[in-house]
């Protein structure tokens, strides 16, 4: 599993938010390049890697944005919300308020993102065993009431990264082979699978570009 | 429709930034003779306000034409000032005051003569050839040193010849007091200094004991926590000494409760580092690696003085670029925008690669801006850059611009044979200056001034050879 030039069928970008500290720029660095470090310096605006994995026989490559978890950046990350079709929501279990802080990342995702992003909760850091300040269970309930994935992960010791990322690929990739059944019989589709057409045309467009594509979309539509 | 959209937002930047060049140019004007890598200046600066009002048509029509023809050339045929690339260079390196031969050796030697021992470049491959040259070096080296401590011991000093001097970079010795010069922290009479140096620091301590020792406001308490958070975050073994980390986040959050309006912003502490580390080296013997040092080791009275003059420069220096910092960072998006315009019009062929691979200007240059490159190049090269920055004064923050494009186009030929979004991203996130030296910075300051004197100096420059 690479992260080169592979053939892939899919495309999916994903957003990595949370506040500052949690975790965020660790889980990509591990899951790209199986990375970490422990001193790693806060990300300023946004970065990016890349991944492609097999999720039901498909190669999917997944383009992840990495934002910076300040406020202040806010107004420029959100920008790249646009087209992403997921988000690992993160908070450090050992510290309540990034958990608090869930909230607000997910009202900044109903402002900014598409209606139909999958989100998945990720409480990180799980190898701080001791100084977990966050129950697990409050956190599944929590994100069973809004709707979303959950997971713990560690980024130090690999728990789970692997499987989070598969997980929300997975789960990508089944609402997006769904919507496109229906769109057999509607226009459904318009709202979020057409998204990736207008890339070719607008790459001289700015935050959008590196949406949301779907290779050979009529062959997948009817495999 | 897409398209619409950009070019019409493209010719309301041109009109902001004709006006923007036209307000920043008195500054140039000023002091075309006193800066390296300058020809012979033959514009008409008034020139420049006309571009202000000129129509979208005519920028187009201007601009189009470079699209149709190689950049290289295109550059040369505007350039009716005949400033080549290579003749920049030379000229800059002649103007830093020795042959290029000794500007590489004094940067490559570390422990020869006297003057080589500035511990500015860690590399000692070349001591053979620093021996052979070691004559010439010292003689250059000195030379600018010498004429560094007549300025600085005068009584009043001329603050446009420091700065003509420290463009091209400033020797180790004399570098914390020229930067708290240059920064505006000191005045020029020679006589004042020293008591003004008491006054601030003593100043500084009573704001570290007015907001620092105090219970902090619940509204600063966010605030401390993300310093609290960063601080850490800083890799190199010096940061990671508690005594540093306290030091750092004093100065960061005295500064954002005095800077409401931007506050901090992740990534100030990097633009810290340099001034810390140029004015700890004033405490330590020429050369010393601050690598591993211990900074228990620094006296007290010494430690504060550092923290106080680090706090005090950084307020200077970030008073000329605070829109960057402020809600929404629009100083940074507006000149992330500008950066766009100008790689347009100087080298359509790469800004054509990055559009067609889906390159936001904004996903690399970003961070370039944020934090002036410091993220970008190693910190003796940062420090290098910062001579030039500070001896720019109020208009480092145009100049910034001129070197984020020098800088891009440093890397032209790699980006070029890029072929993805992917592979582009990746490289512009990674750029390889991890052996930089000193020199790379020279030349590629050379080239933004080269860029800055063909491209805002004289806007018009497109139109007029038409």
């Amino acid at each position: 599993m690479g992260t080169g030039d592979e053939e892939y069928d899919y495309l999916f970008k994903v957003v990595l938010i949370g506040d500052s500290g949690v975790g965020k720029s660790n889980l990509l660095a591990r899951f790209t390049r199986n990375e970490f470090n422990l001193e790693s310096k806060s990300t300023i605006g946004v970065e990016f890697a890349t991944r492609s994995i097999k999720v039901n026989k498909k190669m999917i490559k997944a383009q992840i944005w990495d934002t910076a978890g300040q406020e202040r950046y806010r107004a420029i990350t959100s920008a790249y919300y646009r087209g992403a079709v997921g988000a690992l929501l993160v908070y450090d279990i050992a510290k309540q308020l990034t958990y608090q802080n869930v909230e607000r990342w997910l009202s900044e995702l109903r402002d900014h993102a598409d209606q139909n992003i999958v989100i998945m909760l990720v409480g990180n850091k799980s190898d701080l065993r001791h100084l977990r300040a966050v129950p697990s269970d409050e956190a599944r309930a929590f994100a069973e009431v809004n709707n979303l994935s959950f997971i713990e992960t560690s980024a130090l010791d690999s728990t789970n990264v692997e499987t989070a990322f598969e997980n929300i690929l997975t789960e990508i990739h089944r609402k997006v082979s769904a919507r496109q059944m229906d769109s057999m019989d509607g226009d459904e589709i318009d709202k979020v699978c057409m998204k990736p057409i207008r890339i070719d045309a607008t790459t001289a467009n700015t935050n959008d570009s590196a949406a949301f594509q779907i290779k050979q979309f009529c062959c997948n539509a009817s495999a | 429709m897409i398209l619409n959209l950009d070019i019409v937002e493209m010719g309301d930047h041109s009109q902001k930034y004709a006006n923007d060049s036209d307000l920043k140019n008195s500054f140039w004007k000023k002091n075309i003779r006193n800066l390296p890598g300058r020809a012979s200046p033959k514009k008409d600066s008034k020139s420049v306000s006309s571009s202000a009002s000129t129509s979208f048509d005519d920028f187009q029509e201007s601009v189009s034409d470079a699209w149709e023809v190689e950049v290289e050339e295109e550059i040369l045929r505007i350039a009716d000032v005949k400033i080549s690339k290579r003749i920049v260079h030379s000229s800059a390196n002649n103007v830093i005051g020795f042959d290029k031969a000794s500007i590489e050796k004094i940067h490559k030697s570390k422990n020869y003569s006297n003057s080589d021992l500035k511990g500015e470049s860690s590399s000692q491959t070349d001591k053979n050839k620093n021996i052979e040259n070691g004559l010439n070096l010292s003689e250059a080296d000195s030379n600018k040193l010498s004429k560094f401590q007549t300025l600085l011991e005068s009584n009043l000093l001329n603050l446009e010849d420091l700065k003509a001097l420290s463009w091209s970079g400033v020797p180790v010795e004399v570098r914390p007091m020229a930067w708290r010069l240059l920064a505006g922290y000191l005045p020029v009479s020679s006589e004042r200094r020293q008591q003004t140096l008491e006054r601030k620091r003593i100043d500084y301590a009573n704001l570290v004991k007015q907001y620092y020792d105090t219970d902090k406001d619940e509204v600063y308490k966010d605030t401390y926590r993300q310093i609290h958070i960063d601080i850490p975050r800083m890799s190199t073994a010096l940061f990671q000494q508690t005594i540093v980390q306290e030091m750092f986040e004093r100065i960061l959050f005295i500064w954002a409760i005095r800077h409401p309006a931007s506050g901090y912003v992740q990534g100030m502490n990097d633009l810290v580092t340099p001034f810390y580390i140029v004015f700890l080296q004033e405490y330590l013997p020429i050369g010393t690696n601050i690598e591993n040092l211990d900074v228990n080791s620094i006296s007290k009275e010494n430690r504060n003085s550092l923290e106080a003059d680090s706090f005090w420069c950084l307020s200077k220096f970030l008073d000329g670029i605070q829109d960057n910092y402020i809600f929404a960072q629009l100083g940074i998006q507006y000149k992330v925008n500008q950066l766009k315009e100008l790689i347009q019009r100087i080298d359509g062929t790469l800004h054509e690669h990055l559009m067609k691979h889906g390159i936001d200007y904004l996903q690399f240059s970003f961070r370039w801006m944020n934090n002036l490159l410091t993220r970008e190049l190693p910190l003796k090269c940062s420090i290098r850059l910062w001579d030039t920055y500070l001896a720019e004064s109020d208009c480092f923050a145009t100049f910034q611009l001129y070197v984020c494009a020098a800088f891009l186009l440093h890397w032209r030929q790699e980006l070029l044979e890029e072929k993805d979004f992917q592979g582009l991203m990746i490289m512009l996130q990674n750029l390889q200056t991890q052996n930089w030296t000193d020199t790379d910075i020279s030349l590629l300051v050379a080239e933004a001034y080269r860029l800055k004197f063909t491209f805002a100096d004289a806007p018009n420059h497109l139109t007029t050879k038409r």
